[in-house]
Formats: structure tokens, sequence, C-alpha cells
């Protein structure tokens, strides 16, 4: 019986920044956006999904007088994220043995 | 980047990968402590050869600038951190190797001018090597790898040479270990930087 792939994760601008924060220990919504190519308002809209679901934290500050938003992934979102990998890879590996 | 695009699981995967690689690729140091440490240990090393073949204790005085370094390395670590968008999982961890390589080098510099210790500068190049190596193997970046494992090699040759002369082992440390890797992290980072306009 298959694990069905987490919604949340299983889209692909979620991913992308789920993948982004994975790496590092926190990164700043300019950052995220660069390396995603998408909109402002788009990434704001899938980080609050995010953030609703427990996966990432979202912290404003004032950085040299400029608001910054800095978003880090949570131990919720380090889990949810490990375990979407290996639902991923077991699809695949069915997909390998057909 | 759309939200809803339907993803099979190969091009999650791929994405995924794509994404963890944009940060590694992203990674660049700027090379600036770096130069600046093997620019001022191997200066203060050769003017500490020249103190000791021409008979001028107050010139070994020139470690004073270390003093001066250490005021630029944190105006350096602040306006850096300032501008980085992202802080990476090894960041802390290699902050809290420099600062802990700082923080001995002080007490043995303090220690060696209160006691008499024989072949002082081996010690230093056996701490200088601990810092220099772990970064080199942590970040893949064989040129610091090489410096570390210099440092320590240089170490035992201090161990059998006469102490003035080692002050010219210190200086090829700084810039093997340093000077050098430092020179290639900063064109890396400039490459990098001039792709990114």
């Amino acid at each position: 019986m298959f694990k069905e792939l987490d919604p949340i994760l299983h889209s692909q601008l979620r991913l992308a920044i789920m993948s982004l924060l994975i790496s590092v220990k926190e990164a700043e919504f300019t950052f995220i956006k660069e390396k995603t190519n998408a909109t402002a308002g788009n990434l704001s809209v899938q980080v609050q999904k995010l953030k609703e679901a427990g996966y990432i934290d979202v912290t404003k500050e004032f950085k040299d007088n400029y608001p910054n938003t800095t978003c880090h992934i949570t131990q919720q979102g380090i889990k949810a994220f490990e375990e979407y990998v290996k639902a991923l890879q077991e699809y695949l590996k069915v997909g390998q043995s057909r | 980047m759309e939200d809803e695009a339907p993803l099979s699981e190969q091009e999650s995967l791929a994405l995924i990968a794509r994404m963890i690689n944009k940060v590694k690729c992203d990674y660049e140091e700027s090379g600036l402590s770096t130069l600046l440490w093997g620019g001022v240990i191997t200066f203060c090393s050769i003017v500490s050869f020249i103190a000791f073949e021409i008979d001028k204790p107050w010139l070994y005085n020139v470690w004073d600038l270390t003093i001066l370094a250490v005021i630029i390395q944190v105006i350096v670590v602040i306006r850096e951190n300032r501008r980085k968008k992202y802080r990476s999982h090894s960041d802390a961890i290699m902050g809290g190797i420099w600062i802990s390589f700082g923080t001995s080098m002080f007490l043995i510099s303090f220690y060696a001018s209160k006691f008499q210790i024989p072949h002082a500068n081996a010690l230093y190049l056996i701490v200088y090597g601990i810092p220099t190596f772990a970064t080199g193997l942590s970040r893949g970046f064989k040129p610091m790898i090489y410096g570390g494992l210099a440092c320590w090699a240089l170490a035992i040759a201090s161990m059998y040479t006469q102490d003035g002369y080692t002050f010219l082992y210190s200086a090829v440390a700084a810039q093997v270990a340093w000077f050098i890797p430092g020179l290639i992290l900063r064109k890396r980072y400039q490459k990098a930087k001039s792709g990114n306009v």
C-alpha cells in the first residue's frame, strides 16, 4: 500500500521553498523569491500555507530600517519533508521494477 | 514558478535536487578574512625574523598589528553578515571554530609572554592548523586542507630549528594556509558576483 504524498508539499512552489529551507538554517524572503523565480504575491501565499501547516516559521523584523522577512524550517517540516522524499523514492522504486 | 502545476514523482525529486544545488552554488566566501590574516601574519613573521637577525627586540612589537587586524575582522564579519540573505547550517559551526581559535591564540600568546616556552612557534603552528584543516575539510576546499597539513608539517620542522628562523616557517604557513586560499576564494567570489549581475 502506497503512502499518499503530502498534499502540502506536493506542489511545485511549496516544494521548492521547502527544498531551499532544508538546505539552510534560515533564509530571507528575497533569497527564496530570487531562487524560485516566483512573484512576491504568490510566494507570500505559499509561505503562509507552509506556516499554517507548521512546516516553517516566519520572522518579521527590521534590517537597515527596512522590513525583512526570514523563514526557517521547523522540526515538523523536516520530518514531513523526509517522509515525502521517502514516499517519492518508494513510488519510483516500484515504477522501475515494473 | 507556478504553485499548482501538477508534478510527477521524477519531477518532484528533480526539483528538490535543483533547489538544493542552487543553494550550494550560491555559497561563496568573500575570502577577505583569510587574506587579511594571511597578510598580517606573514608581515609580522618576516619583521620578527628581521628583528631576530639584526637583534632589535623592539621590532617584535609588530605583533600589536594583530589587534588592529581583529578590529578590521569584526567589521568585515558584521558587514558580510548584514549582506547575507541566508545562513547555512555550517556558518555557526565555522564561527565557533574560528572564535575558539582566536581565543586560544590570545591565551597562548599570554602564556608564552609569561613563561619561557621553548620553540613557541611550533605551538602556534599546531594551533594554526586546526581551524584551517577543519574549514577545508567541512567546506571541501582542498587549498585549506593542504594549508592545515602544511602548518602541522612546519610545526614539526620548528621543533628542530633554532627559534628565530621558525618565524620564516610561520610566514610560509600564513601564506599556504590563509593568503593563497584567500586569493583563490576572492577570485571565485568575484567571478560568482559578476555572474550574478
